[in-house]
């Protein structure tokens, strides 16, 4: 059976899975509807009750749209920066906290790592496996834009060649993220440091210029402007990485001579294969190698149970909210005594009844999720659109399976559960309830 | 078409024990029609109860032809009523958002499939012959003699055997109330039905088989036959 399951694809093992929570409440509703036509007085009670049952269908629908948008934004949050960590598959840095690096090689957080000399840079760029190296020097910014050295081709990478323009060809050209305000054609003078500390006048005047533009990425490079490391280099005063000779040089191969060190190598493997050998030969005492992807994962893992208390906790809320709207059917049942006892004096079985007020209920909660997912999915798509602004991250958090089966288990728990409120219908005997 | 009624030794109790309604002995043959008058309070509507099979705390024997109504289990009393049973309740008790048609024709919301549509179409030709036109409009709008006509047709949906009328006419003027007695008298004369009604009203008393009084919850006057 176990296997049976395994064996199926994906899309219809969730399909299934959406049956199967759902199936306990067809099958109630099968059995207490069965033979009847009791809707136009189930949506004659429900319109006597309108502001009532207008409250209960909100409540149900706050709480069941809290939980669909936090799972949907969680889950989206956690794609979003995995898709982030996507082109960088193995990073080289000095070896220190795995996060403060991929956070600052990664997500352009930045922050103060110590420097891998010319000869570790030569060793890993010449090694036969690997495809791309690319250096990475950052410390200037150009207002929001945090500016980033590295070598076009990792560039062409990032934005998987689709560059608009051209790339850079010399010292004074940069090209810029999607998201930053510079123009092709405009020209801007970096500033030392990042944010409020940024020195604007440290650099003296030398104005750099845009020539190209990247197609969007979905993370924060999207903000940054790239320059040739040499470039960076050069502002801060430091040997450019080629030797004299070669003073004119844009791009690898460097000289370990004149190469003045890097604090991040983002490496690239000809074969996927070779990232895991490539990554254990890189882990020396002087060198630490990672895959952001595996160091996002673990960070996935100690926030996984946070994430379980917040489910935890919006379940709670939910079941909250649930057992009052039962509780308040279960007193809205006293007002329909007089109803419900007509209904049996003029002859309609017990079941009838019992189906009446269980539709009831069950209306108000399908209706309640209904507008519950829609404002999950509202929730959800403002939050991204926050969390992608604030951190230039592209956060989309669409409804998914999960979240339809949460509602599905939901609709059918609740739907058994107001069985209970439906039995209320037969506390009291039939001529009291006529008399009352 | 209907059954002969027997009752014996038939008490109702209140929650707290007192009697409510003490019947040794009732008789009433098959197609006849009884008309029950009293002050208020003297348990008429709760003999109508007790009849319909829908009093928990009555005791003695119910017969209804050889249904013995008391000895029946609520699930089968509730299918006795609705194969047999038509109600005229004194407050009407109709469902204040349905229409007029929807509320007479109630009954055929859990009736067999089969039987839907006939009791539907019975129900509109009912409110149609006691004169209502507006079928589709709630009937919170309805006046009262027009809500009374609607409880008239929806106890008449059914086509059944019995009726038990609590008050038909009291919310109906004079002529609608002659109409309405007549229609009832011709169902019982014709398609021989057992009616029996709780009335204050002369004209309708006049019109039954018999009269019994009823008075602390005792029949006053065993049976008062008069000439048919
Ligand atoms: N559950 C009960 N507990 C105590 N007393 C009750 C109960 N149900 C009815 N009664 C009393 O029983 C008596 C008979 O009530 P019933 O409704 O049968 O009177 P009625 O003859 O139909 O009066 P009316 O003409 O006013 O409709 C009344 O005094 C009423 O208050
Ligand atoms: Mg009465």
């Amino acid at each position: 059976m176990i296997a049976l399951w395994d064996g199926l694809p994906a899309e219809t093992q969730d399909i299934a899975l959406v049956v199967l929570l759902i199936l306990p409440a067809l099958i109630v509703g099968r059995i207490v509807l069965r033979g009847y036509a009791p809707w136009p007085l189930i949506g004659a009670l429900l319109w006597r009750f309108r502001w009532a049952n207008g409250l209960f269908v909100l409540l149900i629908a706050v709480s069941v749209g809290m939980g669909i948008g936090l799972l949907a934004q969680e889950r989206g949050l956690r794609q979003g920066t995995a898709a982030a960590a996507d082109k960088f598959d193995l990073v080289v840095t000095a070896p220190g906290s795995e996060i403060t690096m991929m956070l600052a090689a990664v997500f352009l957080q930045p922050s103060d790592v110590p420097l891998l000399d010319g000869a570790t840079y030569a060793a890993i760029a010449g090694h036969e496996n690997v495809a791309l190296a690319a250096p990475l020097g950052f410390g200037d910014s150009f207002g929001a834009s945090p500016i980033v050295g590295t070598t076009a081709e990792f560039a062409i990478h990032l934005s998987d060649g689709r560059i608009e323009g051209r790339m850079w060809q010399d010292y004074g050209e940069a090209v810029v993220g999607a998201l930053t305000p510079l123009q092709i054609g405009d020209g801007f003078i970096p500033a030392h440091g990042v944010g409020d500390g940024a020195e604007h006048d440290a650099h003296g005047g030398e104005e750099l210029h845009v020539v190209g533009r990247m197609g969007a990425t979905g993370t924060p490079w999207d903000r940054a402007i790239l320059l040739p490391i040499e470039t960076v280099w050069d502002v801060h005063g430091l040997a450019n990485g080629h030797a004299p000779e070669h003073g004119e040089q844009i791009g690898p191969p460097f000289d370990p001579a004149y190469f003045p060190g890097t604090p991040v190598i983002i490496v690239r493997a000809n074969e996927l294969w070779a990232n895991y050998a490539l990554r254990s030969e890189f882990i020396t005492d002087r060198t630490m190698a990672f895959f952001p992807g595996t160091v996002l994962g673990n960070l996935y893992r100690v926030l996984g149970d946070i994430r379980q208390a917040i489910s935890l906790m919006t379940l709670v809320t939910q079941s909250l909210v649930a057992a009052s709207v039962l509780l308040g059917l279960f007193i809205l049942s006293n007002l329909f005594q007089r109803q419900l006892a007509l209904l049996r004096a003029l002859g309609a079985p017990a079941r009838f009844v019992f189906a009446i007020l269980w539709s009831y209920g069950a209306v108000l909660l399908v209706v309640g999720a209904a507008f519950g997912t829609v404002l999950g999915m509202i929730a959800a798509t403002v939050l991204s659109r926050v969390i992608s602004a604030r951190t230039d991250i592209l956060v989309s958090a669409p409804i998914g399976w999960s979240e339809i089966h949460y509602l599905a288990g939901f609709i059918s728990l609740m739907t058994l559960l107001s069985l209970l409120p439906a039995l209320a219908a037969f506390r009291k005997s039939i001529v009291a309830g006529l008399r009352s | 078409m209907t059954m002969p009624l027997s009752v014996t030794d038939c008490v109702v109790r209140s929650d707290r024990g007192r009697v409510l309604l003490s019947v040794p002995s009732l008789e009433l043959g098959p197609g006849v029609s009884l008309g029950i008058r009293g002050p208020s309070g003297a348990g008429k509507s709760t003999l109508l109860y007790a009849l319909a099979g829908l009093s928990d705390r009555a005791e003695g024997s119910i017969r209804w032809g050889d249904t013995e109504l008391l000895a029946l289990s609520t699930a089968r009393r509730t299918q006795f009523r609705a194969a047999w049973i038509g109600m005229i309740f004194q407050d009407f008790l109709l469902f204040d958002e349905l229409g007029a048609l929807a509320n007479a024709s109630l009954p055929a919301m859990f009736a067999p499939r089969s039987d839907r549509s006939a009791l539907k179409t019975r129900a509109g030709a009912q409110l149609a012959h006691l004169g209502i036109t507006a079928l589709k409009r709630t009937v919170d709008s309805f006046s009262g003699g027009e809500r009374q006509r609607v409880a008239v047709a929806r106890a008449l949906s059914n086509d059944a055997g019995i009726l038990l009328a609590d008050e038909p006419t009291a919310s109906l003027n004079r002529d609608a109330a002659d109409a309405l007695i007549a229609d009832l008298v011709a169902k019982v004369r014709n398609n021989g039905k057992t009616l029996i009604a709780v009335s204050h009203d002369a004209h309708l008393l006049d019109s039954m088989d018999q009269i019994i009084s009823l008075t602390d919850g005792q029949i006053e006057t065993p049976s008062g036959a008069r000439p048919a």
